[in-house]
């Protein structure tokens, strides 16, 4: 199979110019005269990759495009659209052939058939279960492009869309008792947001936490290895945390357990804590331990994040009034360091530790809060300035009017007199 | 005081005040002024020619934000903005892998800007640096 498939590209690589020059190709000339279906795969070749490769028909296909007549044209080499079982190894037979992928690409990855066969997908398909996705699906057919623009159907912000044909497709899915509510919950994901709505290409789509040739949903256990690719410094926390025992015992999927799966929002700290809607209190009673930890955490953070806000108004208040305040500003930003870290640190569970950060961030709060106070100091005696200017402006103008009538009418007396 | 006197001595005073408002400005464009400034500010002092030595760091502020200047192990002085494109902590050296890290969520940039690990969404923005005389001088990048 090596030594064939690299006859074949070498061939196709040899003679790509000739294609770029118009070499024969009856595939093409007789498939664009067909209707509909046999005419897709002529009128979309010329955008797909392998053609930009200088791939043609045959390459897949097989057969003769110089012949014009149909029965020769489809010689022995003739293969035809595979079936939808075979397609996997249709594929495979050159992109799992590093050396026959060398001659295009030497840095693509060739391992895609081997880990195809390790997802759910691959072995629904060995299991003879023909609606299982293959490459196809995923990838399109004829006019295949680069995972790398933005039309493909890979590229990273169509793939939600890409996975949700099938897994929100009820009628499809119903044989699998699958749910089918993945794709609208991931929209309203704080990932979503970030990938299709600020067009952030780093941010997650189905393939990062599932994999792509390897599709498989992560095992409960695995769930907090898969989010940590990440979020590091929040999984390495939780490792450390009484939540990673206590969620192993119960088989809580460790991230999951808080933030869900498809559709995590925002997070924040009216997650934390024992009211309504807290996660905390999903699990721990009223009167426990961890309900007042966590009673006391919401408590703490609360008071550092409304004080971080007042300054923040502060700030904007004085700046608004014309204060230059970008030192103070310089030194709330260093609050905010210390804001965002004690939130990440409810993870850990540690409670000396939220303490200390947050005792820490409230010591340099107390200073930013004076600078801004005197900021908006200064914004006030500007306005009682102007105010005090304006009145004197005011005084001048009528004293200059007293002056002019005064001079005015010793003018006047002064030339009666003459008469 | 006749009122006239007062009128007098009130239009002598406000002419007076009329010279200090039109000298204030010049006073105070001559002289340096007391703050760095705020808002845009394209360029500045960050450091003394030979205060970093190799493979150490330090934040300075740049208008209102923090901007980091590192002086690698080779004696390269390379300057980025100090704020994570993640939720806007500041970034801080690691000597160890010559790399910033961001201490809220671990998000680590290369000394190029470029994310190379963590929740960062965009590269950090790089800077120019020109050593002037005593002074290491950073300006963005227009």
């Amino acid at each position: 199979m090596n030594k064939r498939a690299i006859r074949v590209f070498a061939a196709a690589a040899l003679f790509a110019p000739l294609l770029a020059f118009g070499q024969k190709n009856s595939c093409v000339e007789c498939h664009s005269q067909l209707d509909d279906e046999l005419k897709a795969p002529a009128a979309a070749l010329a955008a797909d990759i392998h053609a930009e490769f200088g791939l043609s028909c045959k390459d897949c296909h097989g057969g003769d495009p110089s012949q014009d007549d149909v029965d020769l044209a489809k010689d022995r080499t003739f293969r035809g659209s595979p079936k939808r079982q075979d397609i996997p190894q249709f594929c495979g037979a050159c992109h799992a052939d590093a050396a026959a992928m060398r001659a295009f690409n030497p840095a693509l990855r060739t391992d895609q058939l081997s880990q195809y066969w390790t997802s759910r997908h691959g072995l629904l398909l060995k299991a003879g279960d023909t609606k299982a996705a293959v490459c196809t699906d995923c990838h399109g057919v004829h006019g295949i492009q680069s995972a790398k623009y933005p039309k493909s159907l890979t590229f990273p912000w169509n793939i939600p869309q890409t996975c949700g044909r099938c897994h929100a497709d009820k009628a499809f899915m119903e044989p699998y008792r699958l749910p089918t509510g993945q794709l609208e919950d991931y929209k309203a994901s704080v990932h979503a947001r970030a990938l299709l709505e600020k067009k952030d290409l780093s941010a997650p789509a189905c393939n990062d936490c599932h994999g792509n040739h390897g599709a498989f949903p992560p095992s409960v256990s695995s769930v907090a290895s898969v989010c940590r690719q990440c979020h590091p410094s929040t999984g390495e926390l939780f490792m450390k945390s009484p939540h990673k025992k206590a969620f192993d015992e119960m088989g809580a999927g460790e991230c999951e357990a808080c933030h869900g799966n498809h559709k995590i929002l925002v997070p924040s700290t009216a997650m934390i804590g024992t009211d309504d809607g807290a996660t905390c209190a999903q699990c721990h009673d009223k009167g426990s331990r961890g309900f007042e930890a966590a009673a006391e955490f919401r408590r703490q953070l609360d008071g550092f994040e409304s004080g971080f806000r007042a300054a923040e108004g502060l700030l904007a208040q004085a700046k608004q009034k014309g204060v230059e305040v970008s030192d103070v500003e310089f030194k709330l930003q260093d609050v905010n360091t210390l804001l965002v870290s004690a939130k990440n640190l409810t993870h850990g569970l540690d409670g000396a530790e939220i303490a200390k950060a947050v005792s820490e961030g409230e010591k340099a709060l107390v200073g930013v809060r004076e600078l801004g106070e005197k900021a908006l100091d200064e914004a006030r005696f500007r306005r009682r300035g102007l105010a005090v200017t304006t009145a004197l402006l005011a005084l001048f103008g009528v004293a200059l009017a007293l002056k002019i009538r005064h001079m005015t009418r010793g003018r006047v007396d002064k030339s009666r007199r003459v008469e | 005081m006749k009122r006239r006197d007062f009128v007098d001595i009130f239009l002598g005073g406000s002419l007076l005040a009329t010279i200090a408002a039109f000298l204030y400005p010049v006073v105070r464009y001559v002289l340096p002024s007391r703050s760095a400034g705020g808002g845009v500010q394209n360029s500045v002092i960050a450091a003394k020619a030979g205060e970093l030595p190799p493979n150490t760091a330090k934040v300075f502020k740049f208008g209102s934000a923090p901007g980091v200047l590192v002086n690698t192990a080779e004696g390269k002085l390379v300057a980025l903005s100090g704020t994570c494109t993640h939720l806007t902590c500041t970034v801080r050296f690691d000597a160890e892998t010559e790399t910033l890290f961001c201490p809220c969520h671990n998000g680590r940039f290369d000394l190029g800007g470029n994310v190379l690990s963590g929740p960062p969404p965009r590269p950090l923005e790089t800077y120019a640096v020109e050593v002037s005389g005593p002074d290491i001088i950073v300006s963005r990048k227009s």
